[in-house]
């Protein structure tokens, strides 16, 4: 019974971590995606055959845009789950950074278009 | 009323609804403990859901009918920044939160009230995900309003100097 139990949260422990380890990398992900997102705004706003050929790829350069940020953000994830990365896990940092790309991302974005 | 106009009522819905989903999910994070680790979880899959409605909704209205519509009103008003700036700033801004959206039902299965780090990111996803959820919403204001500002000038435009002909 006693070892039972312990194989139990054994096992808890370890779908935590792994679950945890899955966290990190999609956090990362998101960092990276999200810093992408702007980048690829003024990629596409200062160069219009880019915008042209996003269009022509689902018939708009916005539903491009999106499905591209949602297709990295995901392909990152799994890749950075698979090799283990970042190899501290989910740590105040991870938030720090997320929080930091974010306002940043978001304030380059209003700043691109109100001078541009 | 036009099936454009239901998508514009629409979009802006289930955005809100996702905003306060994600204040909803920021809450009960603040207060994490066992008991509310199971409404945590489903309340962040509903922000997930929510912002994908939204995008769904936003991208029908915004791909096909804003420019032939809204746009291109507002670029013959008295605020064509209306569209050159917040519009242009909101459409790529919306793909952040719907990332955020989509990030917080796997960080949020963790347990919460164990797991320092793993609440601290949940409590800046979700706070992040309700300020630009409100930047968004408030742009969308200010696009409407330079539509309406479009055709309040057409409509003085228009009737200004038939009212001054029936008065000479």
């Amino acid at each position: 019974m006693a070892t039972t139990t312990t194989q139990a949260a054994m096992a808890q422990s370890k779908a935590e971590a792994n679950a945890e380890a899955t966290a990190a990398a999609f956090a990362l992900s998101a960092s990276i995606t999200v810093v992408f997102n702007v980048v690829l705004a003024f990629i596409k706003d200062s160069y219009p055959p880019l915008n042209s050929f996003m269009a022509a790829l689902t018939g708009h350069h916005w539903r491009t845009h999106g499905l591209a940020d949602v297709i990295l953000f995901l392909l990152l994830g799994w890749l950075f789950m698979a090799r283990g990365i970042p190899s501290r896990g989910l740590t105040n940092g991870s938030a720090a950074t997320l929080g930091a790309s974010v306002v940043v991302a978001g304030a380059a974005l209003g700043l691109w278009f109100l001078v541009n | 009323m036009p099936f454009k106009d239901v998508l514009l009522f629409l979009h802006p819905t289930f955005g809100v609804l996702g905003l306060v989903a994600a204040v909803w999910v920021l809450v009960e994070a603040l207060n994490a403990s066992e008991a509310n680790q199971r409404r945590i979880q489903i309340a962040s899959i509903v922000v997930a859901v929510m912002f994908a409605a939204t995008w769904f909704l936003a991208g029908w209205f915004y791909t096909v009918y804003y420019h032939s519509g809204d746009q291109a009103l507002i670029a013959k008003g008295p605020a064509p920044w209306a569209h050159n700036f917040f519009m242009e700033t909101k459409e790529h801004l919306f793909f952040a939160p719907l990332v955020l959206a989509f990030f917080l039902p796997i960080v949020a299965r963790l347990k919460l009230w164990l797991n320092r780090p793993a609440r601290n990111m949940v409590l800046v996803v979700t706070a992040l995900i309700a300020l630009q959820g409100l930047a968004i919403e408030g742009a969308g204001a200010i696009i409407n309003w330079g539509a309406k500002a479009a055709l309040s000038q057409m409509v003085q435009n228009t009737t200004v100097p038939a009212a001054q002909k029936v008065t000479n």
